[in-house]
Parts: C-alpha cells; sequence; structure tokens
C-alpha cells in the first residue's frame, strides 16, 4: 500500500478492529478484551480527551499493566493527541519532571493508582465517560519518550506518526505475525520497543499478552500458561532465564518468531535461545529512540557465530544509513536517516542541534553515537560508544546524569559515576570526593532516579586519580570499583 | 518455622546491600519482598538463590519457585531451600 496514512497507528487499528472484532485483542492483569471491547475502552477515553482537554496536547499516560493504559494509548492518539508515558516504578518526582517538560496537559491512570499522583500535580485525571461517540481527530506527533541525557537531565523524544507509520509499514510487511498467534508484552510503556508490541500485534489481528507484575523471574511459565508464539525481548532476558535453568531443549515448542533488541545480543545468548525454542526463527533488531523503535534488522541463521555479538543487521527498506565521519573504511559513527528520524527533544533546542543535523541536500540525521562497522555485504555491526552511555538491562543511561542529581546533594563536592562490566551486567559505581552520608545520599537518589540508574555502591574517595590530561581517570576509577 | 541457620545466611548475603540502601536489620523481616523492596533486581535475586545452592548443596526447582505467592520474600526464599530436605 502506497497510502502513506495506510500504516498511521489509528488506521492500522481501526481495520484490524474491522476485520477481527470478535478476536482476543488483549490479555492483561486477568482480563481479557477482544478487538470490539479495546475499541469502545479506546473511545470512551478519546471522548475523555475531546471533551476535557485542549486541542492537539499532550496526555501522560500511567504505563501500569490494566486494561486502561493501552485503551488510554488508543484513545489519546485517536483524539489526535500525542502521549507521555510515566514508567510506573520511575520516582513520582521523575513523572512531575517529564510532565512540566513536555506540558501535559492531563493524565491516564486507572483510579487505584490515582493517590501516588495526588500532591503531584493538578491536572484533569481521567475519569470514564458515560456517553461516547467515534472521536477521531487528525494528529502528528505520537508519543514523546524520555530517555537519559547527560547534560540538562532526561530527554524527551518527540516522535510522530508518520515516524511510527513507517515503521509499521515494515514491520507489517515484512514479518510474518498471523491472527491466531500470541505475542508477548514485556517492554514497559515508557520505552519505545513497547509500540512495537502494541501495533505489530494488532496490526495483524493477533492477541497481545501481558505478564503480571514480577514477569521477570516468572517468564518460563508465563510462555507457557499463555501459549506464547512471538516473543520480543530485550537480550538479558535470555541471560537471566539461562540462569534460572528454563532453557532447556526444547522448552518453547510454540514459538515462531523471536525478536530481540535493545543491546547487543550475543551469539551465545542467540544459540541458547535457538535450543530452547527450535521451531522458531530469531530476528535482532536494532534502532535507537530517535529513529523510531528499530531501524536495522538481522535475522539470525545457521551457521551461529561462536563469540561476540550478532551483528546489528541491514537497513529497513527506504532507511537512510551512514558511516561518519569514517575513522577507516567503513568504520565510523552510525547516521540514520529516513522517515523515521523523529522531530527532536521537547523545549531542549541545543541537544536536538548537537545530534539532529541537515545535510546540504535537506536529509534530516540522526548521529546515533554508536560506533560500527560496515562489512561487504552492507550489514552493520558494533563496535561501542563514541562517548559514555551505556546500557542497564536495555535501559540507556549517561552516568553523568547519576552525577548530576548526586551533585545537587554534595554541595561543593564532586562526583563521578562510572560503568562496570560484571557477571549479571553493567553496574553503575558513584565516587565522590568529599565524606558524607553515603546512605541518605542512596535514598535521596531513590527519589529522583529510575531503579536501573541508582548505583550499586556509592563510595568515598580522598581524591580522584587523574590521568596524564590532568583529567579524572576513569579507567582508574573502573578498576577501583571492580577490585576495591 | 523456618531454619535459623540458614536465614542468617540470606541475611549475610543480603546484609550490605540493604545497608547500602538504607536499610535497617529490623526491616529484614520474613514478609520483605526482595525485588519490590528494591533491594534485588531480578538477576541479582537468580545470583542470590544460586549462591545459596552452592552453599547448602541443594538444587531447588527455581521456576517452580517463583510461581508460588511469597517466593519472592525473605521468607520464601529460606522456605524454598527448607523444603528441600
Amino acid at each position: 500500500m502506497n497510502d502513506p496514512t495506510w500504516y498511521d497507528p489509528v488506521t492500522v487499528l481501526d481495520r484490524s478492529v474491522a476485520t477481527y472484532s470478535g478476536r482476543e485483542a488483549l490479555r492483561v492483569a486477568g482480563r481479557s478484551l477482544t478487538y470490539a471491547e479495546l475499541d469502545r475502552e479506546a473511545d470512551a477515553v478519546a471522548q475523555w480527551c475531546s471533551d476535557t482537554l485542549p486541542t492537539g496536547c499532550r496526555v501522560a499516560v500511567l504505563g501500569v499493566r490494566d486494561a486502561i493504559s493501552y485503551a488510554g494509548i488508543l484513545g489519546v492518539l485517536r483524539s489526535g493527541r500525542a502521549y507521555v508515558p510515566l514508567h510506573p516504578d520511575h520516582p513520582e518526582e521523575r513523572w512531575r519532571q517529564a510532565m512540566e517538560q513536555a506540558e501535559v496537559q492531563g493524565i491516564i491512570a486507572p483510579s487505584t493508582e490515582h493517590h501516588r499522583l495526588h500532591g503531584h500535580t493538578t491536572l484533569p485525571l481521567y475519569v470514564p465517560m458515560p456517553h461516547c461517540s467515534r472521536v477521531r481527530r487528525p494528529g502528528a506527533e505520537a508519543y514523546v519518550m524520555f530517555t537519559s541525557g547527560s547534560t540538562g537531565g532526561p530527554k524527551g523524544v518527540q516522535v510522530t506518526r508518520a515516524n511510527v507509520a513507517a515503521y509499521l509499514r515494515h514491520a507489517l510487511q515484512a514479518w510474518d505475525i498471523r491472527p491466531e498467534d500470541r505475542c508477548t508484552q514485556l517492554f514497559g510503556l515508557g520505552f519505545d520497543l513497547s509500540v512495537h508490541d502494541l501495533f505489530v500485534c494488532w496490526g495483524k489481528g493477533a492477541c497481545l499478552s501481558v505478564p503480571d507484575e514480577g514477569h521477570a523471574l516468572r517468564l518460563a511459565s508465563y510462555l507457557k500458561d499463555e501459549r506464547i508464539t512471538v516473543w520480543f525481548s530485550v537480550p538479558s532476558v535470555i541471560g537471566l532465564m539461562q540462569r534460572m535453568r528454563a532453557l532447556e531443549p526444547g522448552s518453547f515448542p510454540l514459538l515462531r518468531l523471536s525478536f530481540f533488541c535493545g543491546e547487543a545480543l550475543p551469539w551465545a545468548y542467540a544459540s541458547a535461545w535457538a535450543v530452547a525454542a527450535p521451531n522458531g526463527s530469531i530476528t535482532n533488531l536494532y534502532g535507537p529512540t530517535e529513529a523510531t523503535i528499530a531501524i536495522l534488522e538481522h535475522p539470525v541463521r545457521t551457521p551461529f557465530g561462536t563469540m561476540g555479538t550478532v551483528p546489528l543487521g541491514k537497513p529497513f527498506p527506504g532507511a537512510l544509513v551512514r558511516v561518519e565521519p569514517e575513522e577507516d573504511v567503513r568504520t565510523g559513527e552510525l547516521w540514520l536517516g529516513g522517515p523515521q528520524v523523529a522531530l527532536g527533544y521537547v523545549q531542549r533546542q541545543e541537544a536536538t542541534d548537537a545530534v539532529f543535523r541537515t545535510d546540504p541536500r535537506g536529509t534530516r540525521w540522526y548521529a546515533t553515537g554508536d560506533r560500527v562497522r560496515e562489512d561487504e555485504e552492507g550489514c552493520f555491526h558494533f563496535l561501542g560508544r563514541m562517548d559514555d552511555q551505556v546500557k542497564v538491562q536495555g535501559h540507556r543511561v549517561e552516568p553523568s546524569e547519576v552525577d548530576r542529581v548526586v551533585g545537587t546533594h554534595l554541595g561543593a563536592g564532586r562526583s563521578v559515576t562510572v560503568a562496570v562490566e560484571g557477571t549479571g551486567g553493567v553496574r553503575l559505581v558513584t565516587f565522590i570526593d568529599v565524606p558524607g552520608d553515603t546512605v541518605a545520599l542512596m535514598r535521596a537518589l531513590k527519589e529522583q532516579l529510575p531503579p536501573y540508574m541508582l548505583p550499586e555502591a556509592i563510595l568515598i574517595l580522598g581524591h580522584f586519580p587523574l590521568n596524564s590530561n590532568g583529567k579524572v581517570d576513569k579507567r582508574a576509577l573502573k578498576e577501583l570499583a571492580n577490585h576495591g | 518455622m523456618a531454619d535459623p541457620h540458614l536465614r542468617d545466611t540470606v541475611l549475610s548475603l543480603i546484609a550490605q546491600r540493604a545497608a547500602r540502601l538504607g536499610m535497617s536489620t529490623s526491616e529484614l523481616t520474613d514478609d520483605l519482598d526482595l525485588l519490590r523492596s528494591g533491594l534485588l533486581d531480578s538477576l541479582g535475586f537468580v545470583d542470590l538463590v544460586v549462591d545459596l545452592e552452592k552453599r547448602t548443596g541443594k538444587e531447588v526447582d527455581l521456576i517452580a519457585a517463583m510461581d508460588r505467592p511469597g517466593g519472592t520474600t525473605l521468607g520464601g526464599v529460606v522456605e524454598l531451600f527448607a523444603r528441600q530436605a
């Protein structure tokens, strides 16, 4: 289909509602909703937005495991507004920041969670409407998702409905998901990979299954009990399941398609997954939030590698890719262009200009900060980061953002947070150069940072080691963090 | 009644992390959920159980244990190993 609105997320869902109205669309928190039921709940939200909120505004959706979160996202989009997901595990202070920065005008949350919002906001909270009609308003922006930022705190990436449509165009054409499939919904709604979960599944008339809270340790049972056939997660979940001895040969015979994204996929993990799910295929996806969900893909085929990580893969059709500036032949920073590149960061012009660039021909590019190598076949391989950014179980973390928050509690002291690779993945360790109550500091950080950004330890040093340039020697600090 | 010796072992393994988070030993009760309290993440929890397996020489069924209510509480972990005679 060449009509650009054919893959618009609202249109995609409307089509499935018309075709599959009686089929199961969503299983969450002990409830099961058909496409018709999900459609009705989404319409109620769209009606509330239209009746209560300014046109074209942004609406926060608290991303709890409840049907209202899903209907909320759909209803906000139908009403021509954009949603701003709030992660339920993040401190309320972080929600407040995000809502302020994105100028949110209303909030959708189940009534059981309203108490967490009182005192933090005076914005209208969603109440189901007694009447509702079919509201469809055109809207340009789809969502604003916050990621870690090195200076000035979290950055809200502005993604348009056209960006999402460009992603869905490829996803719905290329991947063989069928109405009888059962798809996972493991990504938090504050993570843009959840947009894939929702719309790739619903675009095909399949059923989305949301596991209960605390799911990470119950994934093996969830997979079997829910008869999951399509899987999507971060690769570190494989490591977790492996350590739980949940990946036996043939453990998951029903799995047909498995997708991984969010961090590097080690070959060892891919092999372990293939043994556990022998009847399925594995696809490795790569893409930053700024280029909408994912933009490179690599179908994992035999022979599997034995060392290192699975390639990032080749670009989706229509995506523009270049390696810039080339350090060597085909090695350098990966830049992405084309219809998936987002608008920029809300209210952060400087940060936007630093990474979203327009070339002399007028093409907009997003400089990813990822160092890559392109091989002879046009397949990209991840080499590392240009900056200090790390992934903690798939979440992007700028260690300096931790320091910015620590700094507000230190007075004249300084802090340097380093990321160290451990057996269970990446850990953060914060060093400070003033004596202080590290326990009280840790408590304060808990109020301000999401759980994955909390340092595992705060250590006091008399003074920071310096390198030959007179800068803090982070390598020495990493050594200390590992062995000290 | 949970095995007091086993309980002490679990406590010793989580004590440092608890202290860093500012939790006092009086807060480390049997019904404390090790994950929900933020004391451990899921990988940390699996590591704790694997560590206990090594120390006790017992092997537990982690998948089944996780499906039980209260499986991730301090008392739940102690019980998990106590059951495994």
